[in-house]
């Protein structure tokens, strides 16, 4: 797995909870040409609806912002920004079903924005998987989080994201599959 | 084929990410369910990122994440800053209370002295009647002082 550090000390965001904006203007430019496209990616895979990943998205920069987070560099700041985004989506999935108190199954909300998802087939395979898979597999295939770092980010233990991740990859290639995808045709 | 966790996930992530595979661990995939599950999703999952980071949607403006940030902080800065005000006016109305409940009775025996001794029939146009009594206006300042204190006090929590 490529390293990402999801995770940031709680101390460390302790610390900086306090101050003020620390970056400058221009940095935060930089760090958001850089990061915003992918970031929205991985919302709206995640909650299938443009509108509110840009939402989420806003959000997430603002509370990096305001929390004073520096990070080492631009991939340290990004991965922070990961890990807020994946917490403001289990806060939204959480408040939509407040009666359950695992994350839903299924994101069926009447704002679910069908032509976000329904895009591709890849979009129709996710939409048919529980918010958790969606988050577990594109932080792991397409962020390449270690399985501590997404432990961390959704709040599992990390003995058990192998068999979470092995399960949720099997349902998705399953969805695939009937899709008529096969990995000899994905694969060159 | 297999359906089982294979020790060889790893690199299979790795090769179908970039694209390197080695005769080995192609063959290997080929002969390997999981392998090719796996295969399958990470292709497919690189590929729709590329799509959508890719996607002509515009992405929200930053300069007003900025600013609302800025303000935020701006705000934070302030509270910060009037923070000691707020507990000086506390530290104002809880003297003044302090010294209303200790001097209370004493008070209130002068006060009542004060009134009785007021002779109405004085002539004075120029001054109010309860000019003669310096200590009844002392408690009706302190009065009126601590409850400016509690106004301020309250409408800067409310801010």
């Amino acid at each position: 797995m490529i390293p990402m550090a999801l995770s940031l000390p709680h101390a460390q965001v302790t610390d900086l909870a306090g101050r003020a904006v620390t970056m400058d203007e221009a940095a935060f430019h930089h760090l958001y040409d850089r990061t915003a496209r992918p970031l929205r990616a991985y919302l709206m895979r995640s909650c299938g609806d443009l509108a509110l990943a840009d939402d989420l998205l806003q959000e997430a920069y603002l509370r990096m912002l305001r929390s004073g987070f520096e990070g080492e560099d631009d991939d340290h700041r990004k991965n922070y920004l990961y890990r807020i985004a994946t917490n403001l989506l289990r806060d939204h999935f959480r408040r939509k079903r407040p009666e359950s108190v695992e994350v839903p199954e299924r994101d069926e909300s009447p704002g679910h924005d069908e032509a976000v998802h329904m895009r591709s087939d890849v979009g129709r395979a996710m939409a048919d998987l529980a918010p958790r898979d969606r988050q577990m597999l594109w932080l792991a295939y397409v962020e390449g989080a270690s399985h501590q770092e997404i432990a961390k980010a959704l709040g599992l233990r990390t003995a058990s994201i192998r068999s979470m991740l092995f399960r949720a990859r099997q349902r998705l290639a399953k969805q695939l599959q009937a899709r008529g995808m096969r990995p000899e045709l994905e694969v060159s | 084929m297999t359906t089982k966790q294979c020790p060889h996930e790893e690199a299979v992530t790795g090769a179908a990410r970039s694209g390197d595979w080695s005769p080995e661990l192609k063959a290997h995939r080929d002969g390997c369910l999981t392998c090719a599950e796996l295969t399958l999703v990470v292709a497919v999952l690189a590929a729709d990122a590329e799509e959508m980071a890719a996607m002509d949607a515009p992405l929200p403006d930053p300069a007003p994440i900025w600013l609302r940030a800025r303000l935020a902080s701006r705000e934070r800065q302030y509270r910060r800053a009037t923070r000691a005000i707020v507990w000086v006016q506390r530290a104002a109305v809880a003297v003044a209370f302090a010294v209303g409940i200790a001097f209370a009775p004493g008070l209130w025996e002068i006060a009542s002295g004060a009134f009785s001794g007021l002779d109405l029939s004085i002539s004075a146009p120029d001054l109010p009647r309860s000019a003669g009594s310096p200590l009844l206006i002392l408690v009706v300042s302190l009065v009126v002082l601590g409850l400016l204190a509690v106004f301020e006090l309250t409408s800067a929590q409310e801010n």
